[in-house]
């Protein structure tokens, strides 16, 4: 059976659409500026962050404007079907709500605006989850339960996250270089996005396949990353055997690319073990920051995106080789067959993710 | 699917296969602690980890030696977890920490995501198998088992499956270890492990 993905919505603080981003983007600007006082001693962070959403719920705010986008989009009825099914995927959700359930708000916004006839399934598995979502939307339609799976990715800026980061150093005082010598840190930013993952091809929008894709954990720390990239090679190795593809065959890799110092050596060495050295790659975490549970959705729309133009992006803030291992982090956009691109994706808890997808000739 | 074990903790105590096997006599906060004592287990990060992941540790402790996991290869088994309150019990002790106690902790931080009792377990087992926590309303055995279809299907040979709570009114964990061999599992029997 094959599986098609197509875009559903995207607001970044690049934009409230898949357009008004990518043209941003290959552009090579930034969602990513300097935020007065938001550190917990008042540091000024640059962080990526959406200017128009002020006083208010910024998360309850970003899922609603996501909902309008996507009737906008495709319409109503896709969402109101019997066998339509919406994942969310997202690490705090509506943080602001506790001590009540930081989760109510995402079941209630979308039953209210999408008029969904089953019940969410929400994934909350740290920075891969927008990954796993991905790949539990292709096992719902595998197995015949559902024709359409609405994967939701979305994290909301607060005080929470960026203090946390601040508290365990890993906050970086310029726009993050992931994989470059000089890189600092982590840019936390904040995303919506959505894919419409179907069995029959959407018609009158762009689609891609999705060949497969797998996780695995490291068994090594909760908040470190391995020293061998062992959970991302496993999780490649095993995506590649899903997907039926030859290493030989990847255009591009969608990397993760945090700019931490161990997160950005741990993948060049997971991606050396698997003798991808000379793919060319890209982090995305420079244009929209990491955006944790929107992550992996946002990052596949973008790849999704190079698919479309046959043109990959440059990394932003990369500038020089910074990790052990070589790797092909593109130092400028161009042109290039872009037909088998591979998405990977590391978390807290020792999570890693993968997952192959394949342009429709 | 072959249901090998299960086992649930709460306050009341160790109930392996829905046999209870170990009682609490302290009154909370520190019931945890006496059953890791009881669990005769040597493992000092459980001082270090959260409620839920000192939970889960718990209740693999108490059932690891009915589940002959050493048949399988080290990334054989997948981890499936859920739970209706995410990391709340943490996470409002991480928010203490910025707004009554100074300064944002790193080591509650580090915890205020649900996941990362997978992490503990992978690390405890040297397990490299697939993981995912999924945030549920409550505990739904349908769900449960149309994951482990999926995982089965994808080549897991087995699947330790639990439910970890902790919030203001619970505290608890089920552990279902569950092995891919044709057999059939009822939805009535994952709700009968959960109630009783």
């Amino acid at each position: 059976m094959s599986i098609f993905i197509t875009y559903g919505g995207l607001i970044t603080p690049l934009g409230k659409t898949i357009e008004e981003n990518f043209n941003q983007m290959i552009q090579g600007n930034s969602g990513v500026t300097i935020i007065p006082k938001s550190g917990f001693n008042n540091e000024d962070w640059p962080l990526g962050r959406i200017k128009e959403i002020q006083d208010e719920n910024r998360y309850n705010r970003l899922l609603t404007d996501l909902c309008d986008s996507l009737i906008n989009n495709h319409g109503k009825s896709i969402f109101q079907e019997e066998k339509t099914l919406v994942i969310v995927s997202s690490t705090k959700a509506d943080i602001d709500a506790l001590p009540n359930d930081t989760f109510e708000s995402t079941r209630t916004i979308l039953k209210d605006k999408l008029h969904l006839k089953n019940k969410i399934r929400i994934i909350s598995n740290a920075c891969i989850s927008g990954v796993l979502a991905i790949n539990t939307a292709a096992d719902y339609l595998n197995s015949d339960k559902f024709d359409t799976v609405v994967v939701i990715g979305i994290d909301a800026l607060s005080d929470f996250i960026v203090y946390g980061f601040q508290s365990l150093f890993a906050l970086s005082n310029e726009p993050s270089r992931p994989f470059d010598k000089d890189r600092k840190g982590i840019c936390i930013g904040e995303a919506a996005g959505c894919l419409i993952i179907t069995k029959k091809q959407l018609n009158d929008h762009f689609s891609v396949n999705y060949l497969g894709g797998s996780s695995s954990n490291d068994a090594n720390h909760i908040s470190g990353p391995s020293r061998t990239g062992e959970g991302l090679f496993r999780s490649i190795n095993k995506t590649i055997e899903r997907a039926k593809v030859n290493k030989s065959d990847i255009d591009f890799i969608s990397a993760h690319g945090t700019g931490t110092n161990y997160n950005d050596e741990m993948e060049s060495i997971a991606f050396d073990r698997l003798g991808l050295n000379e793919v060319p790659l890209n982090s995305l975490k420079g244009y929209f920051g990491h955006t944790l549970g929107a992550a992996g959705i946002i990052e596949v729309i973008s790849s999704m995106k190079m698919m479309e133009h046959n043109t990959v992006l440059k990394s932003i803030g990369f500038d020089e080789q910074g990790t052990s291992m070589k790797i092909n982090v593109l130092k400028s956009n161009h042109k290039q067959p872009t037909n088998t691109v591979l998405k990977t994706a590391s978390g807290f808890g020792g999570g890693n993710a993968s997952l192959i997808l394949k342009s429709i000739k | 699917m072959k249901l090998v074990a299960s086992c649930k903790v709460n306050k009341q105590g160790v109930f392996l296969n829905s046999e209870l096997i170990t009682g609490t006599q302290t009154s909370e906060p520190n019931w945890t602690k006496e059953l890791y004592t009881k669990s005769g287990k040597e493992y000092p990060k459980f001082y270090k980890m959260d409620a839920l992941a000192k939970l889960a540790f718990l209740a693999f402790s108490f059932f690891e030696g009915n589940l002959n996991t050493e048949k399988f290869a080290d990334d054989d088994i997948t981890l499936l977890f859920a739970n209706s309150s995410s990391s709340k019990t943490t996470d409002l002790k991480y928010i203490q920490s910025y707004t009554e106690k100074g300064s944002p902790s790193p080591s509650l931080f580090v915890y205020t995501l649900p996941n990362i009792l997978t992490g503990e377990l992978s690390i405890l087992n040297k397990w490299y198998g697939e993981n995912i926590f999924f945030i549920e309303e409550k505990f739904d055995p349908e769900f449960y088992l149309e994951q482990i279809n999926f995982y089965f299907s994808k080549g897991a040979k087995a699947v330790l499956a639990g439910w970890v709570e902790s919030n203001d009114s619970n505290e608890e964990c089920i552990l279902f270890f569950i092995e891919n061999n044709g057999d059939k599992i009822t939805k009535e029997e994952l709700t009968n492990l959960y109630k009783s």
